[in-house]
């Protein structure tokens, strides 16, 4: 193989490297969990996941449409939504900072961010 | 490498032939079902964009690229998905030319990876875009691994199809 085969390949095995350490960095668990709900980068709720006690459901809706939000003790997930894809609905509960729960059609994104000291500032 | 410069009414039936290639390659795996991570798919229409890059040119390349884009959001009937797939088409078309001039036509199936790569990349930046925030970004290195698979797979089915087709003209 010429060089520049050669550079490409190195650089696609250390793009690969990255991804795969990146991900298991991302799949730490967070200490205090916050989900993070915002819609077309306007941050709508931030709920405490360690801190719900029961199990409740609240819908959000505007023009683009609604998503059912289920929130549980340490997760969170969307359980309906009147998209087409259903991508959202399909991914489930997310609990850690893995991957967010992005919904295109609503521009809805729920994610997990770490709460704690710099949280509790900034909510106060 | 043999190249025959094809002109007018030749240039033209080819160009149309692949993009009907191509176009009818994406709708067949629009019904596939969906992979678990939202975004990821096979993308084996781009066997026709990395094969049109190195054989025929980037211009030609990016003129079946469009066509097929647009089409391909008008008869899967979501409009909204046109703006992701644009971005990342545009993307890994410019990645694909630079590695053009990098890689001989015997490596062509090492520049899919990093097109595929380059192609996750514009639909998470468009993502962002439209969303509105960085959030998305989280999906960057399954994305990255994602984008790699599926282009050495649709990269090693374009260095086949390269290969069958200098077999033809003989």
């Amino acid at each position: 193989m010429s060089r520049n085969g050669k550079i490409v390949l190195m650089l696609l095995l250390a793009a690969a490297g990255i991804s795969l350490a990146v991900i298991a960095m991302q799949r730490e668990e967070i200490a205090d969990p916050v989900a993070r709900i915002s819609r077309d980068g306007v941050v709508l709720k931030e709920i405490p996941l360690d801190q719900v006690g029961r199990a409740y459901s609240f819908v959000l809706e505007d023009e683009l449409g609604s998503n059912t939000i289920l929130v549980e003790r340490g997760r969170i997930r969307v359980s309906q939504a009147d998209c087409p894809d259903q991508v959202c609905v399909d991914q489930g509960w997310i609990s850690d900072g893995t991957a967010p729960i992005v919904c295109l059609p609503h521009k809805l994104v729920i994610e997990i961010v770490g709460g704690g000291e710099a949280f509790d500032a900034a909510a106060g | 490498m043999t190249r025959r410069r094809a002109e007018g009414a030749g240039r033209l039936t080819r160009l149309a032939l692949l993009t009907a290639i191509a176009l009818t390659i994406f709708m067949v795996e629009a019904q596939l079902p969906a992979a678990p991570i939202p975004g990821v798919k096979l993308g084996l229409a781009n066997i026709v964009t990395v094969y049109a890059v190195f054989v025929l040119g980037p211009r030609d390349a990016l003129m079946i690229l469009c066509a097929r884009v647009f089409l391909g959001a008008v008869f899967s009937g979501q409009m909204s998905t046109l703006w992701y797939s644009a971005a990342g088409g545009l993307l890994s078309w410019c990645v694909l030319c630079l590695l053009r001039r990098v890689l001989t036509q015997k490596q062509l199936w090492l520049s899919s990876p990093v097109a595929g790569v380059f192609h996750n990349l514009g639909q998470l930046l468009a993502a962002a875009a439209m969303l509105g925030t960085w959030a998305v970004l989280a999906y960057l290195p399954y994305l990255v691994l994602a984008g790699m698979l599926a282009g050495l797979f649709t990269g090693l089915a374009a260095q086949a199809l390269v290969g069958r087709m200098e077999k033809l003209r003989k």
